[in-house]
């Protein structure tokens, strides 16, 4: 358990793993970002044909491969997603948890769906036939906490562990739950992330009932996602996972671990209003919960990375919220849409936006908002259009992800020094 | 004929296990395969070669165990296993 120390404690991220449509390290997507690449394509496989549009951001890598038949009884894409990112977050970390360091180490992890593929073959193989037998895995495979249980296994940790599930904003909620966990000290670390896996037909299908989803831009399909452009139309349903390993300051630097940034706010509120339609005094409560735990003013931040999905609605409500908070000073706060690239990966999106954040933070650039083309009156903020832009001056991003349910979460982090400014 | 050999070849392309694991007295959990594993391959069985599970829990925990049983379901079913399908 942590000893007696100053509380609350500084937390800090020392290790980041992201398995996305832009390619299968955390690098690889905060490259990917900074120089506009899409992962959205259309799905090529035996029903994409019963889409009204097969368009989505899959991951491209051989997922299933890296593991064996055997452990793949047991795991669920989605779980696979998360044990790949949730390692790559581990040994970037240098973290050997199989030792007492695991029984102090915690476990957040959001998913919207689960195991959606698993459940989705036992619900077909029932229907179509009387006599099928749903494999004997099924249930494992699918439940909710499939995806934690699975990191407990692989990785040995073994303090508290919980799952989060409030959709598009479940693994920013897990991020920012585990961040209060380390700096309460009810553990010394945490493993923070979320992993959705959710192309199947039932589920895509059940989506563009929603009335959602972007409409495919015919002669650049990949560009059919343009947040806060006036010609938007909706998110791409993507896939993937992210992962962060938080520590509590003193003793990730007395390990000698390298510290990538430090989390410093968190707000989390419900809109209480509708099932679907944002609210922009739920979203602003959220950010001002974040900036005062933080100890910040609205001045005091450099760059956000929106929620912005690319819906008619979504956009100009979180836009809103931004002018709520920040006032005058909202329009000069480069606002960057990440989802136009990696499509809308729903648990797993604060997570890996949270990911793509800390890259930008690191390398004091951000990513811009791709695909925007046109004006909006009811998204006048600065959205990073041009490209990916260098803020020398970057120290303090803020990450929002809004969840279907009316959940609002908010992250900040800040560039670590040892002397907190 | 026992069905051992079928159940060697099987437990190498469904698990990916090598045939050197595989000897009649090697243990299950030493090979990773856990219970649910093992339910899952004599589902496998059933479904591939017709059987029916006697729904009586007998202890199998070797490789050599589990064609022991399939042996007695083919026995008293008049079963041939023919794994060329």
């Amino acid at each position: 358990m942590a000893q007696s120390a100053d509380f609350p404690r500084r937390v800090v991220v020392t290790g980041v793993g992201a398995v996305t449509p832009l390619g299968d390290t955390a690098e690889a997507l905060v490259l990917a970002l900074e120089a506009g690449r899409s992962g959205v394509r259309p799905l090529e496989n035996s029903w994409a044909g019963r889409l009204n549009s097969p368009l989505a951001a899959p991951v491209l890598t051989p997922v299933e491969s890296r593991f064996t038949k055997l452990r793949r009884l047991t795991l669920d894409r989605v779980a696979q997603l998360a044990l790949l990112a949730g390692g790559e977050a581990l040994q970037q970390a240098g973290l050997d948890l199989t030792g007492e360091a695991g029984l102090d180490c915690g476990l957040f992890w959001g998913t919207g769906m689960g195991g959606a593929t698993t459940l989705e073959q036992a619900y077909m193989e029932s229907f179509l036939d009387p006599a099928a037998r749903p494999r004997p895995t099924t249930i494992v495979a699918f439940m909710a906490n499939g995806s934690t249980g699975q990191l407990g296994i692989e990785f040995k940790i073994r303090g508290p562990s919980f799952t989060f599930s409030s959709a598009c904003s479940s693994s920013a909620v897990a991020v920012g739950e585990a961040f209060l966990a380390v700096r309460s000290g009810r553990v010394s670390t945490a493993l923070a992330g979320g992993s959705e896996a959710l192309l199947t037909l039932g589920v895509m299908k059940a989506w563009e009932s929603l009335q959602t989803l972007a409409r495919p831009v015919a002669d650049a399909p990949e560009t059919s996602c343009r947040p806060f452009s006036k010609d938007r139309s909706g998110f791409i349903l993507g896939e993937g996972a992210g992962a962060l390993v938080l520590e509590e300051e003193s003793s990730a630097r007395a390990r000698g671990a390298t510290i990538l940034a430090e989390i410093i706010g968190y707000g989390n509120t419900t809109d209480a209003g509708h099932i679907t339609q944002p609210d922009a005094g739920g979203q602003s409560r959220a950010i001002q919960q974040a900036l005062r735990q933080a100890g910040l003013t609205p001045s005091q931040v450099d760059a956000i990375n929106a929620h912005g999905t690319g819906t008619v609605v979504g956009d100009a409500v979180e836009t809103q919220a931004l002018k709520m908070v920040f006032g005058a000073r909202a329009g000069q706060i480069p606002v960057s849409a990440t989802k136009a690239l990696h499509g809308h990966l729903m648990g797993a999106s604060g997570a890996v936006e949270m990911v793509a954040a800390l890259g930008a933070l690191r390398r004091r650039t951000v990513p811009p908002t791709a695909h925007w083309t046109t004006a909006d009156p009811a998204c006048d903020l600065d959205y990073v259009t041009e490209g990916a832009r260098s803020l020398p001056q970057l120290d303090v991003i803020m990450s929002n992800s809004f969840g279907f349910g009316g959940n609002n979460a908010v992250l900040i982090a800040r560039r670590y020094s040892v002397v907190a400014p | 004929m026992s069905s051992l050999p079928i159940i060697q070849k099987m437990l190498v392309e469904e698990f990916g296990l090598t045939a050197e694991q595989v000897q009649p007295e090697s243990k299950l959990d030493e090979l990773g395969v856990d219970s649910l594993a093992t339910v899952e391959f004599m589902f496998m069985l059933e479904d591939k070669f017709k059987l029916k599970m006697t729904g009586e829990p007998v202890p199998i925990k070797t490789v050599g165990d589990i064609a022991r049983e399939v042996d007695i379901m083919v026995q008293q079913q008049g079963i041939t296993l023919d794994d060329s399908k």
